[in-house]
C-alpha cells in the first residue's frame, strides 16, 4: 500500500513539474492574473451593488481560468499522452494502470489547487481593496468564511470535471474527441437545472411531464448539478447566514462520491483497454 | 468498428534464458512489436499465456526487473532526464542516494551528464535514445527489452548503442530486442526468433539458419527463408 502511494505521488509530482514548466500554463496564469487585476478598473464602471458585481467578476475569471486549464491543459495531458506514446514510457515502469490514472488525477488536481490558491488570494486582496474604496451601501459584506466556501465549491466543481475528463480519456482515443465530449458534458450539466425546473413546473398539471421530471432528476446522477456547489451568492448576501450543515455535508459528500466513482470507472476502463 | 480484426500473432512460443540475448526479426507487420507490447502488458492477448519471471505481465512487480526502451522515444514535454530518472527510481523503490549514484553513472556513460538539466524535447534523436537507455538502466534490471534500439540513429549513434549492448551482454544481462537491421542482429544476438505475418518461422542460432539454407550471411538466409515460406505457405 505504501509503495503504491509512493508510485502514485511520483507520477503526480512528474505531472506537476511538467505543468509548472509549461509555457501555455504560465501564459494562462499570467492572463488570469491580468484579468483579475482588471477587476480594479471594472468596479469603476459599476454604479450600484459594487460588491456583488466585483465578486461575480472575480469568480467568473477564476472559473474561466479553471475551465481553460481543464479543457486544454488537462485534456492534453491525459489524452495526448497516448498519441505521443508518453504513456508507454510511464507504464513501462512498475506502475499499474489504476496508479497511472490516480497519479495523473492528483498531479493535475495539485496544479489546479495552486492556480486556485493564487487566484483566490489575489481575488481576496482585490475585493478588500475595492471594499475599502467604496461606501458600505455599495459593498456591505465581505466574509472570509463565505469567500473560502465559495472557492471550495468552485474547486470541487473543477475536480468533478477533471475526474470525468479522465474517464472520457479512457473511453475515447485522441485529445480532440475528449475535448468535444467534455465540453458537451459540461454544457449538459449546466443546462440540466433549468430544464429540470421547467419540467417540475409543468409536472403539477401533466402526468407525462411528471415522469420526465423524475427522469431528469435521475439523470442528475450522471450529469451533476453544479449549482449545488455555487456559493458565491452567499458572499454578498445581506443576511450572511451559513447554509445548513447537513446540506453542505450532503453536497460535498455527493461530490466526493461522484469523483470516487468516476475515478473507479476510469481505472476499470484503463485496466481493460489495450494501449494500441 | 468498420474494419475486420486480424490475428496479429499465432502459435508463438519462446523461452529466454538468463544472460541470453534474443533478437526478434521480421518484416513490417511480422508481430515483433506486438510481442513486445504483450510482454510489457501494453496490450492483452485474446488467447494464450505470457509469463515473465514466472508472473503474469499485468503484475506491476514484473516491471521492477525490466528495463524497456520504446521504439519511439516520447517524454512529457517539459521534463529533464533527471526528472525522469527520479520518477523511475522512485517507482522502483530506490533510495535517493541510489538514484543519484546510478543516474550519474549512466548519464556519464552515455555522455548526457552535461545536458542533465536540459529539457528532453530539446535533445536530438540520438540523445533522446541515449536518455531512454539511461532511464531503462537506472534500476539495474535483469531483463532489457529494446524495441528497435537503432532506429533513426546516425552511424555514430548506432555504433554507440551497439557498444552499449555489447557491454551489457558481457555483464550477463538478459536482452530481448527487435530490429530491422539484420546485420546488427547477427552481431549481437545469441539466438534469433524470426517471425513472419504473426507466425514463428525459425528459432535458433543465426549460423544454424545460414547452414540450413546454404547462405553466406544471415541477411541472405532471412530473405531466402521468407521467400520459401511465401511460395510454399505455412503448412510445411
Amino acid at each position: 500500500m505504501v509503495s503504491a502511494i509512493n508510485r502514485i505521488f511520483a507520477l503526480a509530482w512528474l505531472t506537476v513539474l511538467d505543468g509548472l514548466r509549461s509555457h501555455a500554463l504560465l501564459g494562462l496564469v499570467f492572463l488570469s492574473i491580468s484579468a483579475q487585476a482588471g477587476g480594479l478598473l471594472f468596479f469603476d464602471f459599476i454604479s450600484r451593488d459594487v460588491g456583488r458585481a466585483s465578486s461575480d467578476f472575480i469568480f467568473s475569471i477564476s472559473w474561466f481560468s479553471g475551465f481553460l486549464f481543464l479543457f486544454f491543459h488537462a485534456v492534453k495531458v491525459v489524452a495526448w499522452d497516448e498519441d505521443r506514446n508518453v504513456i508507454y514510457n510511464l507504464l513501462a515502469r512498475p506502475i499499474s494502470r489504476a496508479e497511472y490514472v490516480l497519479g495523473i488525477f492528483f498531479g493535475l488536481a495539485l496544479l489546479m489547487l495552486f492556480l486556485n490558491l493564487l487566484l483566490g488570494s489575489l481575488g481576496w486582496l482585490t475585493l478588500v481593496w475595492i471594499k475599502s474604496n467604496v461606501t458600505p451601501e455599495y459593498f456591505g459584506h465581505l466574509s472570509p468564511g463565505f469567500y473560502l466556501l465559495s472557492w471550495a465549491g468552485l474547486f470541487a466543481m473543477e475536480l468533478m470535471m477533471l475526474s470525468v475528463i479522465l474517464l472520457f480519456s479512457g473511453l475515447i482515443r485522441g485529445s480532440f474527441p475528449v475535448l468535444l465530449i467534455s465540453i458537451s458534458f459540461y454544457a449538459i450539466c449546466s443546462g440540466m437545472p433549468v430544464v429540470r425546473e421547467s419540467f417540475s413546473q409543468q409536472a403539477v398539471s401533466d402526468t407525462g411531464s411528471h415522469v420526465s421530471a423524475r427522469l431528469l432528476q435521475i439523470m442528475t446522477a450522471v450529469f451533476p448539478d453544479f449549482s449545488r456547489l455555487d456559493f458565491k451568492n452567499l458572499l454578498m448576501s445581506s443576511a450572511q447566514i451559513w447554509p445548513d450543515l447537513t446540506t453542505l455535508l450532503v453536497n460535498f459528500g455527493l461530490t466526493v462520491g461522484y469523483i470516487t466513482l468516476s475515478l473507479w470507472f476510469a481505472c476499470a476502463v484503463y485496466n481493460r483497454r489495450d494501449l494500441q | 468498428m468498420g474494419s475486420k480484426a486480424h490475428v496479429a500473432l499465432n502459435d508463438i512460443s519462446f523461452f529466454l534464458g538468463q544472460g541470453k540475448t534474443l533478437g526478434l526479426v521480421g518484416a513490417n507487420g511480422a508481430g515483433k512489436s506486438t510481442s513486445i507490447c504483450l510482454i510489457m502488458d501494453f496490450i492483452r492477448p485474446d488467447q494464450g499465456i505470457i509469463q515473465v519471471f514466472g508472473k503474469h505481465p499485468q503484475d506491476p512487480e514484473v516491471r521492477l526487473k525490466i528495463g524497456y526502451l520504446p521504439e519511439k522515444t516520447a517524454f512529457p514535454r517539459n521534463l529533464s532526464v533527471l526528472d525522469m530518472l527520479q520518477f523511475v527510481g522512485r517507482t522502483c523503490r530506490m533510495s535517493k542516494s541510489d538514484i543519484a549514484a546510478s543516474g550519474e553513472k549512466w548519464l556519464k556513460r552515455l555522455n548526457l551528464w552535461d545536458f542533465r538539466k536540459s529539457l528532453l524535447r530539446t535533445y536530438s534523436k540520438g540523445m533522446q535514445q541515449r536518455a531512454s537507455f539511461a532511464i531503462a538502466m537506472i534500476h539495474d534490471p535483469d531483463l532489457l527489452i529494446l524495441d528497435e534500439p537503432m532506429s533513426g540513429l546516425d552511424p555514430l549513434g548506432r555504433a554507440d548503442i551497439i557498444r552499449l549492448i555489447r557491454e551489457l551482454k558481457e555483464k550477463e544481462k538478459t536482452i530481448l530486442f527487435c530490429s530491422h537491421l539484420l546485420e546488427d542482429v547477427d552481431r549481437l544476438a545469441d539466438d534469433v526468433l524470426i517471425l513472419h505475418k504473426g507466425r514463428h518461422l525459425f528459432h535458433g542460432l543465426p549460423s544454424t539458419l545460414c547452414k540450413e539454407l546454404g547462405c553466406e550471411t544471415f541477411e541472405d538466409a532471412f530473405l531466402n527463408l521468407i521467400e520459401k515460406k511465401e511460395s510454399h505457405g505455412f503448412s510445411d
